[in-house]
């Protein structure tokens, strides 16, 4: 039966056959999930994050509006130049550490505008995420298996200070489900891969599935009694603690309840090697949030290109030094040609992901590129100084029209966090008025 | 120029530069107070004052969860399992320096997701291999069979007693697997699956009897023996553990002194370096070194894997051996292979792996400051960096690391001609005044070091061409002529035996340590200078400790 020629699904994925690339889409798979947001055809986000800001004279464009062109930094978006917004001025006070540590507590606040506790480890708490809400709206709709993907190039380092006194989650993770829960990220290709399409066998028969299903909701029964009765034992702390538990209980409940339920199917996907190349990763990286956007496994993705205050050696590029060190340029020449020349390698990754959106189709047979936000920017402007103010900032895609794009918006002095609540709106999120500790209301413009 | 410190007034000169430098720490940039790190200064005195008096507060630590290291190792003792699964995981976030801080462990969705599905591959595989089967299960009559199966399971994994109640619980799995035309067997599975999923195996627990009380108390012989294996063993109680847990014989000192001795003992305090040493030592740090290729194209995996070895087989002979704690800073002795002794200009041993060789007739390779590792680690990939070298000092082993830079300085200005030493560049970069307070006590310790290059070669010349200044300016007028100096000076220093128990204390216990640890730390540091200074003096004086031993309660959660 499994062998006859019916609409594919992705129960019925050949793994190892065809190429990551390049995935047509193959055949809608009708949904009983997906058939109550006939209304709102699906939305995206997807947030590509790079440290220690950005030599802004090269990146800046020249005229404003309509009337802008692009810098030598912006030049890999050439092909992508109609689909992008550059909005330069939003600032992120909330990023401001206490003392020093401006990478780390930038990190923390970076879309959550929520200024970080400075700590090691006690106490640690930042504020919810701007992608976490998002995503747990979507899950309210039940709207994907997984309510959002958190990807990064590095894992911890495992050593020394973060940032000057500030706990490294602050520092390793942008996306936080609430203040003391950072989103621990995957940092291997193919474990991402895995976890997305793995465990999917052409055989298996729906009374398998639901036997599947049957035996992980026993086990969630059986642990979240354990963790009830252990929680009343237990200080205020520790419950604190047990209360993270519950939450990825209650996650891990939703996708087991959601299986079976067949998503559209997307392509014939296949594994990518796992390389330390930041060339070959970061590549990986961007096909997997095409492809988890493609399948609609997910509408929301977070990307760290590198940990905050990352001291990479870009020696494909030609340079010896840290990214780090370079970023204390100090006004020198050779360090500002040294940090060009890393923006600009970093915007051609971000342009990689914004074409391979562009080119491929959604199930309702929309470019993914127009149904999304692909949101650029860095914990600083400036390394040297560690300015919070006029952050790098890029969105491509219309996300179904919400973005205004092709246009450079000026909004100098505006917080961040009114960037945020209309990318929320955009997102579909309804009653969101402020955010974070100054958001206070949209950002005019920015449907253009 | 040679040894203006050993020439006369040793110890008096070392009273003084340590008074001097001590005076900086507290006000590095002259008068204001520095401001970053969190981490309490242990006071200077051994004999300070206060601690009679203060009540014994043993701290608490937060509801722990297993980080990778510990969740490989338990499953290696708990399954015979070594594939290492929890490198499928995301990566443990660290605080105070470590990955075991239980405050910063977080657990994610997505990492719950991968305890779920590594449990299932786990069961399986163990169950192939026959390891968990204590009895042959009846297809008709399998409780008691799965009974005996999963309470001896439960208990070990849960590192506790299980009581019947939960047994039966475990049980049910058995009449799901029937409804849905499985076998027994398939039951079983299953429940071992729940135990592996469930918060008594994925965390360790500490209950307080009363959880809001503040009085301190003696932690249950279970809890107290996963905390002595997860610090020992980075894993879960053996079963000797668990049995003197239940006959009430982790009660007295001897008896805890006895368990010490037994598990340093066994391979799988091999732990302590790889976690504890790779963290504090920065071993670990060597994976992601990336010396410029261009300038030091020898450096490649052969070395990394070399040095890293290095600096695990010497701190191994410190977990084992006779070796006062401190000697670390100048042990004579050493492990190369042939392609490092090269690279250190030692003699060949005469073999691909590394071999103890004596450093009597070498005194620059002496101690930890000789090792490629750390001097490695701590250089910028193009250049040495006295800066990072002289933070490692000051906050690895003195805990008296300065505050970072303040912004648009960082960075050292390029040389103003190309003949000038690192030296001189610091210099200049010093003359800054919002610098100067800082960089007058982290320079000195990493100038000493100049002599190795940013891989650990020894060298008289800069890349430059510039011959090596070596000698660091104390803040007193001292002078640390070479790495020599710098080692004597910083092991005398009466704030070593503090700041390594604190450091050993931080990982113990997987909480940082606080202004209320003090007093416990300068006692803990006492108490294992007083045995011998040995690791195992250290480790002993941490285990046999209040801290280690007792907890307390919580009051409502504070909004900070």
């Amino acid at each position: 039966m499994s062998s006859t020629k019916r609409p594919l699904s992705r129960r019925t994925f050949l793994r190892g056959a065809g190429a990551l690339m390049a995935l047509p889409l193959l055949e809608r798979w009708g949904s009983t999930a997906h058939a109550a947001e006939a209304t709102l055809a699906p939305r995206r986000l997807a947030v590509f994050y790079v440290p220690n800001g950005i030599h802004m004279q090269k990146w800046m464009p020249s005229g404003t509006g309509p009337a802008w062109e692009l810098t030598p930094t912006l030049q890999p978006l050439a092909a992508v130049k109609s689909d992008v917004l550059v909005i330069s001025g939003l600032a992120n006070d909330a990023g401001k550490p206490d003392g020093d540590g401006h990478h780390a507590a930038g990190t923390a606040a970076l879309l959550s505008c929520m200024k970080a506790f400075k700590t090691e480890g006690t106490d640690f708490h930042a504020g919810i995420s701007m992608d976490q809400v998002i995503a747990r709206h979507l899950a309210q709709q039940k709207a994907t298996r997984f309510a959002s993907l958190e990807l990064g190039n590095d894992a911890g380092r495992g050593i020394g200070n973060c940032d000057s006194g500030y706990a490294c989650p602050y520092a390793n993770n942008i996306s936080w489900a609430g203040p003391r829960t950072p989103m621990a990220k995957e940092a291997r290709p193919k474990a991402v891969f895995d976890r997305l399409f793995g465990g999917l066998d052409p055989g298996t028969t729906q009374a398998q599935v639901e036997k599947r299903r049957a035996y992980g909701l026993s086990i969630i029964d059986f642990v979240r009694e354990d963790a009830t009765s252990l929680q009343k034992q237990l200080g205020a702390t520790d419950r604190r603690k047990l209360d993270e538990y519950f939450t990825s209980v209650r996650d891990l409940e939703k996708q087991l309840e959601a299986l079976g339920q067949e998503g559209p199917a997307c392509g014939v996907p296949v594994s990518p090697d796992d390389s330390e190349d930041p060339r070959a990763k970061t590549k990986a990286m961007m096909d997997l949030i095409v492809l988890a956007f493609q399948c609609d496994l997910t509408r929301v993705a977070t990307f760290m290109l590198a940990n905050a205050r990352s001291n990479k050696v870009y020696g494909f590029l030609g340079l010896s030094g840290g990214h780090h060190a370079y970023s204390h340029h100090q006004f020198v020449p050779s360090n500002f040609d040294a940090l060009s020349r890393i923006d600009r390698w970093e915007v051609e990754q971000y342009a990689y992901l914004v074409r391979r959106l562009k080119e491929s189709r959604d199930a309702h047979g929309a470019s993914l590129l127009d149904t999304s936000m692909i949101y650029f920017t860095s914990e600083i402007e400036d390394g040297n100084g560690h300015i919070h103010r006029n952050l790098p900032v890029l969105i491509a895609g219309r996300c179904g029209g919400a973005v205004g794009t092709d246009r450079h918006l000026r909004a100098t002095g505006v917080p961040i966090a009114n960037l945020y609540i209309s990318m929320m709106r955009a997102m579909g999120v309804p009653g969101i008025t402020t955010f974070g500790s100054d958001g206070t209301g949209e950002l005019p413009g920015f449907g253009g | 120029m040679t040894s203006r410190f050993h020439e006369r007034r040793r110890r008096p000169w070392l009273v003084r530069a340590s008074a001097g430098l001590f005076l900086l720490l507290t006000a590095c940039k002259g008068d204001s107070l520095p401001k970053a790190r969190v981490l309490p200064e242990p006071p200077p005195a051994p004999h300070a004052e206060g601690c009679e008096n203060t009540s014994a507060d043993p701290g608490r630590v937060t509801l722990h969860r297993l980080n990778r290291a510990e969740y490989d190792a338990t499953v290696r003792d708990l399954l015979g399992d070594t594939t290492r699964p929890a490198r499928d995981f995301p990566a443990d976030d660290h605080g105070y320096g470590f990955d075991n801080n239980a405050d910063v462990l977080s657990l994610s969705p997505l990492l719950l997701e991968k305890y779920a599905s590594a449990a299932e591959k786990l069961v399986e595989t163990a169950w192939a291999q026959g390891t968990l089967r204590t009895c042959a299960l009846d297809a008709t009559h399998p409780e008691p069979c799965a009974r005996d199966i999963l309470s001896r399971f439960a208990r070990r994994a849960w590192r506790r007693p299980v009581t019947p109640e939960e047994v039966d619980r475990l049980l049910g799995a058995l009449t799901l697997a029937k409804q849905h035309g499985d076998t027994p067997e398939a039951g079983v599975k299953l429940a071992l699956r729940t135990v592996l999923v469930s918060p008594h195996f994925l965390f360790r627990v500490e209950k307080d009897p009363q959880a809001s009380s503040l009085t301190p108390h003696r932690l249950d012989g279970f809890e107290l023996a996963s905390r002595l294996s997860y610090f020992l063993w980075s894993s879960m109680p053996d079963e000797a553990l668990l049995q003197a847990a239940e006959q009430g014989q982790l009660a007295t000192p001897a008896q805890l002194e006895a368990q010490v001795r037994r598990m340093l003992a066994d391979p799988k305090a091999h732990a302590l370096v790889s976690n504890f040493a790779g963290q504090w030592l920065f071993t670990r740090a060597l994976d992601s070194a990336e010396p410029d290729p261009m300038l030091y194209g020898t450096f490649n995996d052969d070395l990394r894997k070399a040095m890293r070895q290095e600096t695990e087989l010497v701190f191994q002979e410190f977990l084992t051996g006779e070796h006062k704690l401190r000697d670390l800073l100048d042990a004579p002795f050493t492990y190369v292979n042939d392609a490092l002794a090269a690279h250190y200009g030692l003699p060949l041993p005469g073999s691909a792996t590394p071999q103890r060789v004596d450093l009597s007739a070498h005194p620059e390779r002496q101690g930890i400051f000789g090792h490629g590792s750390l001097l490695t680690v701590t250089s910028n990939p193009d250049r040495t960096s006295p800066v990072q070298r002289g933070v490692w000092v000051l906050e690895q082993l003195l805990c008296s690391a300065p505050p970072p830079p303040p912004p648009n300085v960082e960075g050292l200005p390029p040389p103003v001609n190309p003949l000038m030493t690192m030296k001189e560049r610091m210099a200049l970069h010093r003359s800054l005044p919002q610098c100067q307070g800082c960089h007058r006590m982290m320079d000195p310790l990493g100038l000493a070091l100049e002599n190795y290059d940013p891989i650990g070669r020894w060298r008289l010349h800069e890349v430059s061409g510039a011959p090596v200044d070596a000698t660091g300016d104390l803040p007193d007028g001292a002078v640390l002529n070479g790495g020599a100096d710098m080692r004597r000076f910083v092991k005398a220093d009466p704030k070593l035996p503090a700041c390594i128990t604190e450091h050993l204390l931080t990982y113990a216990l997987g909480r940082g340590t606080s202004e209320a640890d003090a007093c416990r730390v300068r006692e803990i540091s006492a108490s294992a200078e007083a045995s011998g200074g040995r690791l195992v003096d250290y480790i002993l004086a941490i285990v046999l400790s209040d801290s280690f031993t007792s907890r307390r309660g919580d009051t409502e959660a504070q909004t900070p």
